[in-house]
């Protein structure tokens, strides 16, 4: 019998916490949440940003925003290239700043592919974007907080209630439907089925995401808002041209290195798909990107055997699409584009 | 070391172990002094070297200054001391700031000076390791208490991992005692550490981080002008994101030191139900207030000659006490008018005190620098405290602006001077920042007077065991990542 009143109270909530987590932990598992699913923030981006110095033969530094990180499947390209997929896009992020802070970084010489969502890479920097705060993070990372990211993945690889963006404290209060006043707009509302994050960042959807149509159109329609509160029309005449000059600079040192580059545009459908092609024509971006910064590039739209899939919310690719559009982006890349790789080296010797 | 982070739960837990294993108690302060080395070291390795610096030179320098007997030679180590204590200080802390207004200055009067902007990194805790070696010099220098006989013990108490990094400010006789003879926590000091911990934590962790700094964040970083609400909002929110920041941060200190078995000075008593500013200054980091007031204040003179000097010895006190938060004029603007807030309510007192004999004269306690103001009438005491939080809140815009015009533009939103403007705050942050604001104010008014160690044991074991599981509940669920104390840069 413990006398101590406070030793009971600690023992009383030391059994109503353990009690508690297991009954939510087994109740997300039985609604099909992964435990598998990571926080895709700054330590787990600085992790993979200290892998690219990694031989070029070995490993293909991947940068975008979240199309490459739905549309890459990365167990695909590793076992079909033997090359390390180093995922380093960020959702819902102009790739820019990670762009610039690779090609500043002297013992980067890599393979990089440049993944681009047209409203997102044409867009102007404002310094406080994600990928600014993660580089930042990375560059002041400190032992005790990389000791807490291996401890924490422990944990997060076993537990499913671990997911900030879905199942926190502050992600259940963004529920609430609370009206807010005029002019005033909330953070979207993602369904939690729509993203898993695996520890090498790549992003799925959930198999119920995939057949429920009604979460597909909730998807949509944030994509909408998000049209909708963008107002600015798409960037054109000197500021498009200090980008390419921008882009241009940062591609050829990474060249001058011996690093190798190119740019990738990646499905999108539907309205989406026709938006981006009245915003941004392809002559005037696409094209001209590739003619400023002498790179290779493939568009989806070039290929029939990865034109045609249609994304479930208009953007981004379903898990069965992306092992497809993988294998044939690996196809193109060797076949078209002169790319090597370790295994199918390996293979020719 | 965050004590919001993975990393020091391990290193807790094997401290903890290590210091209730049979070694000697040598062995056990060897453990602890490695252990704070290496908390230390895992924020930057290479500044450890300026801790050992500063450890080694204030020994056997304070050492020297108790036992020299020579007034030059005295004064010439103190010199040594106060150089070499406050030339780091100044140079990690106020270098860029120093060079920069050099450069205004140089500037102003027509000299084409531009130099390259100095590139330099603020060593964790260097303003509050340095205050700790300061006033041990500061101490052996007037006598006024043994120097430590061991190398160890002084180590230990300058780098003690609970204080070490953002207080509370330890002076040798509340420490040095403690590591001359064996101790371990018994079972009630663990548990109510363990609990302090908790707390501690959720108020960092829930509170600070997960609640209100975004808010205040969004409203400080906003480029467009703002309706009086979300700027009052946003101010509020800083206030209590301030408050659970570094008050948690103390209080986990508190907790983790106790469940060692040694007690740390408290730095936080409720200072939103302070009853004017002197009564303030007393609640709010205590340690550094009365640190401020035994070693500058005092030392100038404090009200010792006459009124219009001891005007002069707090504003100055207070202006120097701002600057010590940061290198920027805002920091010294906020200690300024907290000066003037002091001065305005010592003259109020005075005349007060000389129209009418029939008030009691209050008592001086410990860490004031004037006397308080006495309230019998308890709502008239609540309706000074919500005066008392108003003006303090005016305050904070200078402590977390970056710039002047930041700050104007906040202060012009909050009195309506502001006449169209676009709301920016959500619905829920309004409500999370009302809600949290108005009782972290309701709760400091009600246990003004109490400590939590006092309150915890009142409690039936059930109702505390209840409570204290929601604490952690929520802070398991907030999933709020380890961001450092805003503290940890002053």
């Amino acid at each position: 019998m413990i006398s101590n009143p406070l030793a009971r109270s600690a023992l009383l909530m030391l059994t109503i916490v353990v009690i508690t987590i297991a009954c939510w932990e087994i109740h997300l598992r039985s609604i099909g949440v992964s435990a598998a699913s990571y926080d895709d923030g700054g330590p787990l981006w600085a992790d993979k940003r200290a892998m690219v110095y990694e031989p070029s033969d070995k490993a293909t530094v991947f940068i975008g925003s979240s199309r490459i990180k739905y549309d890459l499947d990365i167990p695909t390209w590793e076992n079909i290239t033997g090359d390390h997929a180093i995922q380093l896009a960020c959702v819902g992020s102009n790739p820019i700043p990670v762009l610039l802070n690779l090609a500043d970084d002297a013992d980067f010489k890599g393979k990089l592919v440049i993944d681009v969502t047209e409203f997102l890479f044409f867009s102007p920097l404002d310094g406080g974007s994600a990928p600014d705060r993660y580089i930042d993070y990375y560059k002041k990372r400190t032992p005790s907080q990389r000791a807490s990211f291996q401890i924490n993945h422990l944990f997060e690889s076993q537990l499913a209630f671990l997911d900030k963006d879905n199942f926190s404290l502050n992600a259940y209060l963004d529920k609430l439907p609370l009206k807010n006043r005029e002019g005033v707009h909330g953070g979207p509302d993602f369904p939690w089925q729509f993203e898993t994050v695996s520890f090498d960042r790549q992003s799925a959807m959930n198999p119920e995401f995939v057949a429920d149509t009604n979460l597909q159109n909730k998807v949509k329609g944030i994509w909408r808002f998000f049209r909708s509160m963008d107002k600015e029309p798409p960037v054109s005449g000197a500021k498009l041209d200090s980008i390419f000059i921008m882009v241009k600079t940062a591609v050829n040192k990474i060249k001058a290195r011996g690093g190798q580059v190119i740019f990738s545009r990646t499905p999108s459908s539907g309205e989406f798909w026709q938006i981006e092609q009245m915003g941004f024509p392809r002559e005037k971006y696409w094209d001209r990107l590739l003619k400023e910064t002498a790179c290779n590039g493939i568009f989806f739209a070039d290929y029939p055997a990865i034109n045609h899939f249609i994304c479930p919310e208009t953007s981004h690719l379903k898990p069965q699409d992306a092992i497809a559009f993988t294998k044939e982006f690996i196809r193109i890349l060797e076949e078209e584009k002169g790319w090597k790789f370790q295994k199918t080296l390996m293979a020719a010797n | 070391m965050l004590f919001n982070s993975y990393t020091f739960i391990v290193f807790f837990i094997a401290i903890l172990i290590l210091h209730n294993l049979p070694f000697p108690w040598k062995v056990k302060k060897i453990n602890l002094l490695i252990a704070s080395y290496i908390f230390y070291a895992a924020w930057n390795p290479p500044f450890i070297l300026l801790l050992w610096l500063s450890t080694v030179v204030d020994f056997f320098v304070g050492r020297a200054l108790y036992t020299q007997n020579n007034v030059a030679k005295k004064r010439l180590l103190l010199v040594v001391s106060l150089i070499g204590n406050l030339g780091m200080l100044c140079f990690f802390k106020y270098g860029g700031f120093l060079l920069e207004n050099f450069v205004t200055l140089a500037n102003a009067v027509g000299l084409n000076f531009h130099p390259a902007k100095p590139n330099i990194i603020l060593p964790a805790g260097i303003s509050f390791y340095t205050f700790t070696t300061l006033c041990y010099t500061i101490d052996m220098y007037k006598k006024k208490s043994e120097p430590v006989r061991s190398m160890l013990d002084f180590s230990l108490f300058v780098t003690f991992f609970p204080h070490l990094v953002a207080g509370p400010i330890v002076r040798p006789p509340q420490l040095v005692p403690q590591f001359e003879t064996p101790r371990t926590a018994n079972r009630q000091q663990l548990m109510q550490g363990l609990f302090l911990l908790s707390l501690g934590l959720f108020m960092k962790v829930v509170l600070a981080d997960s609640m209100l700094s975004s808010t205040a964040n969004d409203v400080f970083n906003a480029s467009d002008k703002l309706p009086a609400l979300d700027a009052w909002m946003g101010v509020l929110a800083f206030s209590g994101q301030i408050f659970f920041d570094f008050a948690g941060y103390s209080t986990c200190a508190i907790g983790a030191a106790l469940c060692l078995g040694f007690v740390l000075p408290q730095n936080f008593q409720y200072p939103y139900a302070a009853i004017g500013f002197s009564d303030f200054w007393r609640r709010w980091h205590i340690t550094l207030s009365s640190w401020l007031r035994d070693y500058l204040y005092i030392p100038l003179g404090g009200n010792r000659k006459g009124k219009l000097r001891t005007y002069f010895n707090l504003m100055l006190t207070m202006l120097l006490g701002g600057l010590w938060h940061g290198a920027n004029w805002t920091f010294v603007v906020w200690g300024g008018l907290h000066g003037f807030y002091l001065w305005a309510e010592k003259i109020f007192k005075d005349r007060a005190e000389s129209k009418s004999s029939l008030i009691a004269e209050p008592a001086v306690m410990q860490a004031s620098m004037i006397p308080t103001i006495s309230l019998s009438k308890k709502w008239n005491g609540f309706l000074y405290a919500l005066l008392t939080f108003f003006l303090v809140n005016v305050t904070w815009v200078f402590f977390r602006a970056s710039t002047f015009t930041k700050a104007w533009a906040v202060l012009k939103s909050m009195f309506g001077f502001v006449p169209k403007a676009d709301p920016l705050l959500t619905t829920l942050a309004i409500i999370k920042v009302s809600v949290i604001v108005s009782v972290m104010v309701i709760v400091h008014w009600l246990m003004r007077n109490s400590k939590v160690l006092e309150v915890i044991p009142k409690l039936p074991w059930w109702v505390l065991g209840i409570f204290w599981a929601m604490l952690i509940l929520i802070l398991i669920w907030s999933q709020e990542s380890s961001s450092s104390f805003i503290y940890f840069q002053f």
